[in-house]
């Protein structure tokens, strides 16, 4: 496994972790007003960050240790770019279907603590879709 | 880049073979890009650009149809 996939695994599995975390949270505590909403899921995507970076430095070490070689990210060539690329694509595509998704759902009557929620969701969508797709791109090429 | 098995064969293994075992890092460092982008190409997942298509026939002394060749499904 390369840096560049690592990263893509980690980041996948941190989103899903926190896409996990705001569900049970959801389900378990409702928020009452927008706002709370709102600053639950900013402090989501300050999570997210964190623990992306944090599970990336550690997989980082475990990986180097179990090869006992530094895995270090190399410079990104024509490969690298024409996949990231596409899973670029692929991820604002999934964005902009779930945009309109937003904007349809508040059109028939959903609140907006729902369609704040939702909005969050899709953006978790688009950033689990890009790292998915350059995992399988590196993968079939 | 095409998607899955891609129409172009390559002589990149045998090539290697020829030039003293060069190792995929060496024929990689050689040619600009990654060791995983000259294991696609082997594998025949992945078409390299023209520019890293020459680069890699240079880096073999050979001429580039030596290295790569265009396989037609029609023929």
């Amino acid at each position: 496994m390369t840096y560049k996939q690592l990263n893509a695994s980690v980041m996948i599995l941190s989103g899903a972790g926190i896409a996990a975390w705001v569900v049970w949270q959801a389900m378990s505590d409702p928020a009452q007003d927008l706002e709370n909403v709102a600053f639950r899921l900013l402090y989501a995507i300050g999570l997210n960050i964190i623990i992306n970076i944090v599970l990336m430095i550690l997989a980082t070490i475990v990986v180097s240790v179990a090869r006992r070689e530094d895995l270090k990210d190399e410079r990104a060539d024509e490969r690298d770019r024409s996949i990231a690329d596409k899973s670029l694509r692929n991820g604002y595509f999934a964005v902009s279907i779930g945009g309109l998704a937003v904007i349809v759902a508040l059109a028939f009557g959903q609140g907006p603590i729902f369609a704040a929620y939702l909005l969050f969701g899709v953006l978790l969508l688009g950033g689990l879709v890009d790292p998915v797709s350059r995992l399988v791109y590196y993968r079939v090429g | 880049m095409g998607k899955g098995a891609t129409q172009i064969d390559n002589t990149i293994r045998t090539l290697r073979f020829h030039a003293g075992e060069m190792t995929q890092a060496a024929l990689a460092e050689k040619v600009g890009v990654t060791r995983q982008t000259i294991v696609a190409m082997e594998q025949g997942r992945y078409s390299p650009s023209l520019e890293v298509a020459f680069r890699v026939a240079r880096a073999f002394g050979v001429p580039l149809e030596q290295v790569f060749q265009y396989r037609d499904e029609t023929e």
